[in-house]
Formats: C-alpha cells, sequence, structure tokens
C-alpha cells in the first residue's frame, strides 16, 4: 500500500488565526483547510490562503462530498473541488463517511447512515467514481454519529475496513470521533482502532467534544479531553508514523493553546518513540 | 428498509423538528447505553441543523438584527429555515437568497428598511469573496488623447453592486457594527426616501459609500458599458446645474481612486455606444 509521506503535525487552518499565522510563521509542519471555505471566486480567504500555501503544506478537507447520499454525486462541486486542488496542490483530499442530505437539500451536517450491505456497497461505488474523477486516492474519515439503526448488519468499524479495502481509498481516523461515538453506542474505542486497515490510514484528527452526560458531541469547542489523548497513544502504536493534526472549530484559544496542544502530542510521539527504541535494544 | 427511504425520513424529520413526524424514524433507532432517550439523540442533529443555520444568517446580517430586534430577528431566521432549505453545498451561500425571500414573503415584504438592509449586507457579503481584480490607477487614462475621452468606455471590478436603498439603512448598519451597537436601532419615520450605495472590495475587505443620485445614476450607466460623452448628456447631469464633463469627470476620478475601474477601452466607431437608459 503506497501512501503519502507523512507530514508532521498539523493545524486546522481557520481565519481567525490568519493574521497570527502570516506574523509570526509559527512552527506549524502543514495545515489542513475545509475546501468548502476556499471553493470561492476570490477574495480574501483565497489571498490568505495562497501566502499560507506558500510556506507550508496543506491538504484538504471537506464536508459537503455527500459520499454516503442517495442522490446523484453532485459533479458541479466536484468541479470545484478539483479546481481547488489544482490551485493549492494539497498532500491529499479528504471527506467522510457520511451524507449531508437528499431531494436537492443540504443539511450542513455529517449525518449518519445503516451500516448495512447496502450502504457499503453503494459508497464504495461513490468513492471510487470520486477518485476517478479527481485522478487522485481519496481520504475518508470516520464521523461521529449520535444515533445507531437496529437495520445495520456490522459495526462501523467493520464498515469502514470493507469500504476502504474494497474501494481502495485511504482514510482520515479520527480519533475523538472514535471516542465519542464509542460513548455513544456503548462500543470498544481500542476494538475500533484495531478493527481498521492501519496500512490505509494517513492522518489523525484530535480535537474536543461536549460532555452532555448522556451523549457526547462533537463541537470541536473544547481541549483535547484525556480519554481522548489516551486513545491517541494507542492509535498512534497501532498506526506508526501518521500525519496528525488539531482540529479547533469554535470558542477559539489563544494561538499558544494550540501550539501547546501540538507540543503535547510531540511529547507523547517522543515517549512513545522512547519506548520502542528501550524495547528494541 | 433501503439506504433512499431511510435517508428520505431522516432528513424529513431533522427538517421537520422534534414532533410527530419523528416516529417511524425513532423505531428505526437503536437504544442508548447511557439512558439517553432517542428523542434526545435525534435532536441533537435536528437543533443542530437550526442553529448551525441561525449562526449563519447572524453572521452576515448583523445590521437586520438590530434593525428588526433579535426576536423578529429569529422569527424570520425561522420563517427562512422553513421555507428556504439550503440547496447549496457550500454553507456560504445559505444567506443569499434572504433578501429575495424577503420580498417575497408577506409577513417581511412591507418592512422596505429591513429589505434594504438585507440586501445592503448581502452585497458586503458578496464583495468579500468576489472575483479578484487588479484596479486602474487615474494614470491609466493618460494613455488616451482627448478626443478619445467621448468615446472612452470602462470594466469595473467584479465586486461591485449599486443599490437603491430605504433612506437610513446605511446609518442603521454603521450604528449596528460600532464598538457599542445598541440593543435596537430605532427606525426613522416610514417614507419613500432613498439612498444610494457602492458596494465593493478595498484591500481584501468590502468597502462601502453612499453616492449622490446623479454620481449613482452615471456609475450605473458607466457599467452598462455606456461611454463618457454618452453618459454626459444624460438628463441627471443637464439638471444638475453644473457643467456635466466636470461634473462626470469628478465622479470618474473617485471610481479610480476607490479601486473600482479595472480596465478602459475605447468604443470603436462601429460600435456605438447604446442610448443610456436614463438619458
Amino acid at each position: 500500500m503506497e501512501r503519502p509521506a507523512p507530514l508532521g503535525y498539523g493545524l486546522g487552518l481557520r481565519p481567525v488565526y490568519y493574521d497570527e499565522i502570516l506574523a509570526s510563521r509559527p512552527p506549524i509542519d502543514w495545515f489542513e483547510i475545509i475546501s468548502e471555505n476556499y471553493m470561492l471566486a476570490g477574495g480574501k480567504p483565497l489571498a490568505m490562503l495562497d501566502r499560507i500555501r506558500a510556506d507550508y503544506p496543506v491538504v484538504m478537507h471537506g464536508v459537503s462530498m455527500s459520499l454516503a447520499s442517495t442522490d446523484p454525486l453532485n459533479v458541479d462541486y466536484l468541479r470545484q473541488l478539483k479546481a481547488l486542488a489544482e490551485r493549492v496542490e494539497p498532500a491529499w483530499i479528504s471527506d467522510h463517511v457520511a451524507w449531508t442530505g437528499v431531494h436537492g437539500v443540504t443539511l450542513h451536517d455529517l449525518l449518519p447512515i445503516p451500516y448495512t450491505r447496502e450502504s457499503l456497497a453503494h459508497i464504495v461505488e461513490r468513492i471510487q467514481r470520486v477518485q476517478d474523477f479527481l485522478k487522485r486516492r481519496l481520504v475518508v474519515e470516520n464521523a461521529s454519529t449520535y444515533v445507531s439503526f437496529v437495520d445495520s448488519e456490522m459495526s462501523e468499524h467493520e464498515f469502514v475496513r470493507e469500504m476502504a479495502e474494497r474501494a481502495d481509498c485511504l482514510l482520515l481516523l479520527d480519533v475523538n470521533n472514535v471516542f465519542v461515538s464509542s460513548f455513544n453506542h456503548g462500543f470498544d474505542p481500542v476494538a475500533f482502532i484495531d478493527g481498521v486497515p492501519a496500512e490505509r490510514v494517513v492522518q489523525f484528527h484530535m480535537a474536543g467534544h461536549t460532555d452532555n452526560e448522556t451523549h457526547r458531541v462533537d463541537t470541536h469547542d473544547q481541549p483535547v479531553c484525556d480519554e481522548v489523548w489516551a486513545l491517541y497513544e494507542h492509535a498512534r502504536r497501532r498506526c506508526g508514523d501518521v500525519s496528525t493534526m488539531i482540529e479547533r472549530d469554535d470558542n477559539y484559544p489563544p494561538f499558544l493553546e494550540l501550539l501547546d496542544e501540538l507540543q503535547h502530542m510531540r511529547d507523547i510521539d517522543a515517549r512513545l518513540s522512547n519506548e520502542r527504541a528501550r524495547s528494541a535494544a | 428498509m433501503k439506504l433512499a427511504d431511510f435517508q428520505s425520513l431522516f432528513q424529513e424529520s431533522v427538517l421537520a423538528g422534534s414532533g410527530e413526524a419523528d416516529k417511524p424514524l425513532l423505531k428505526k433507532l437503536r437504544s442508548s447505553p447511557r439512558g439517553a432517550t432517542p428523542e434526545t439523540l435525534l435532536g441533537v442533529y435536528q437543533s443542530g441543523y437550526r442553529l448551525r443555520l441561525a449562526d449563519f444568517v447572524s453572521q452576515d446580517h448583523p445590521g437586520l438584527r438590530a434593525v428588526l430586534g433579535g426576536e423578529a430577528f429569529e422569527a424570520l431566521i425561522d420563517d427562512y429555515i422553513d421555507q428556504r432549505p439550503s440547496r447549496d453545498p457550500n454553507a456560504r451561500f445559505f444567506t443569499t437568497g434572504l433578501p429575495d425571500f424577503m420580498r417575497d414573503c408577506p409577513t417581511w415584504r412591507d418592512d422596505a428598511r429591513a429589505v434594504s438592509m438585507a440586501l445592503f449586507e448581502r452585497a458586503m457579503v458578496d464583495a468579500f469573496d468576489a472575483a479578484d481584480e487588479t484596479p486602474l490607477a487615474v494614470q491609466a487614462l493618460a494613455e488616451y488623447s482627448p478626443n478619445d475621452w467621448p468615446r472612452l468606455a470602462f470594466d469595473f471590478d467584479p465586486s461591485l453592486t449599486l443599490l437603491e436603498l430605504a433612506a437610513g439603512t446605511i446609518a442603521s448598519y454603521d450604528a449596528a457594527i460600532s464598538e457599542e451597537p445598541p440593543e435596537k436601532i430605532d427606525a426613522p419615520a416610514a417614507s419613500d426616501d432613498v439612498e444610494y450605495v457602492a458596494v465593493w472590495r478595498v484591500d481584501h475587505e468590502s468597502a462601502y459609500r453612499q453616492l449622490e443620485p446623479d454620481e449613482y445614476v452615471a456609475l450605473c450607466e458607466a457599467r452598462a458599458g455606456h461611454a463618457f460623452g454618452d453618459i454626459c448628456q444624460m438628463t441627471a447631469f443637464q439638471q444638475a446645474g453644473e457643467i456635466a464633463p466636470e461634473r462626470l469627470a469628478q465622479c470618474l476620478s473617485s471610481w479610480f481612486q476607490d479601486g473600482m475601474i479595472i480596465g478602459v477601452r475605447v468604443r470603436g466607431e462601429d460600435q456605438s455606444s447604446k442610448t443610456p437608459s436614463s438619458a
């Protein structure tokens, strides 16, 4: 399995941090953009992206491809995405195991599906068509979900594994999403991580979420919690050297706090690396 | 249940919000191991949908909120979300249809100041990410001989929108985005008075400027491709009591200074300028 080279430690690029990034050129290895935020005719977002792209690798992460929708693939959307990719030259392009709407409507959310054979065949076929259109392998992320369905015929990680292998796509493992969904549905998050094909994982997402006691919601408005850091260690042990990053989309902290979270990630990885070196000695 | 049927059912439930319509979908949900009710978990999607769309509208329309007041603004958002579900995969464009919705909707169409504010704020948002062009300096005119001036026509930045708004719209907007905005902006007495505004982009940020009536007419005609000499003949300039070419040259100079003009050309002998619409 040929995978893109690891990029190191990255951050979700958000407009609130443009000035700080351009002024200080922080020690961040790469940035992830939300593709749709730059699928525009022109203006500040694209100008800022061009300047940041000149100094940093960038990957494109979409939220509207609607891979699991039973609506036809939105070819106009894919054309715009491809045009942006030609401008940005991202290391890869990602989206989600999710749908965003049907009958021409979009709910601007990553909606859940029953994990059935029909859903699997459907999303596999669409990923393949998208890959053919974009002329590159797609990276597909596990989404957070809050409901699960009696019609499901397999677990989420079984679905993701078979999807990746049949579509021959790559995976973005959102560690926080694994934790949130495992809490909400009562599955073992470690078993999830052990169940996905590690050789296809090219990226980790780390983020915070909201604890509503009976359920947790993927809000990206908090620091990464201890349980998710623990799960990150397990994911790192299993998947090895994978590009990893912090997502923050609300309740924005001072930029230095995000750099601290990245440093925490580096510290964990350094410790794991030392452990491996000691056990190999 | 087939995937397509499931997705239709799920979407209907999210669009409708919690209620009786949820029952068929609730039967399809597994019970929560944490004791959350199925209604609560489905509600994450239902409430998230409305909160997200409401947030898009609020971000783009601080002036409209101020003009209407919080309660009426939220009622407008509810109406808009109910009646105009988003159809663009890019959330940025959800709010684009709001002014047209207000003009179509009996509840909102008679509030001229609110509709005006919505139109103005849409132009501000549109200017922000309109296509990129490079503005010309006024020195570009030095390339043309005085004999060519009557036949000069101009190309304008794609971010430029010209608006005829209810009088007081811009003052209300300025108050709404000030550092200490009032809870609600007092609406001026209803009248048929109007004001004219240009919205465009300067240095990556949306900009706006009120226009005198004659400048608004001239700018509309110039942007429609009419030549300098033809615009000089317009009634609006004849009635202004000024020497038309001088007043228009003054306007032209400010359009260059504002960065609105991106191209100058001489209309060919065989390509006469169309008759200005308000001449």
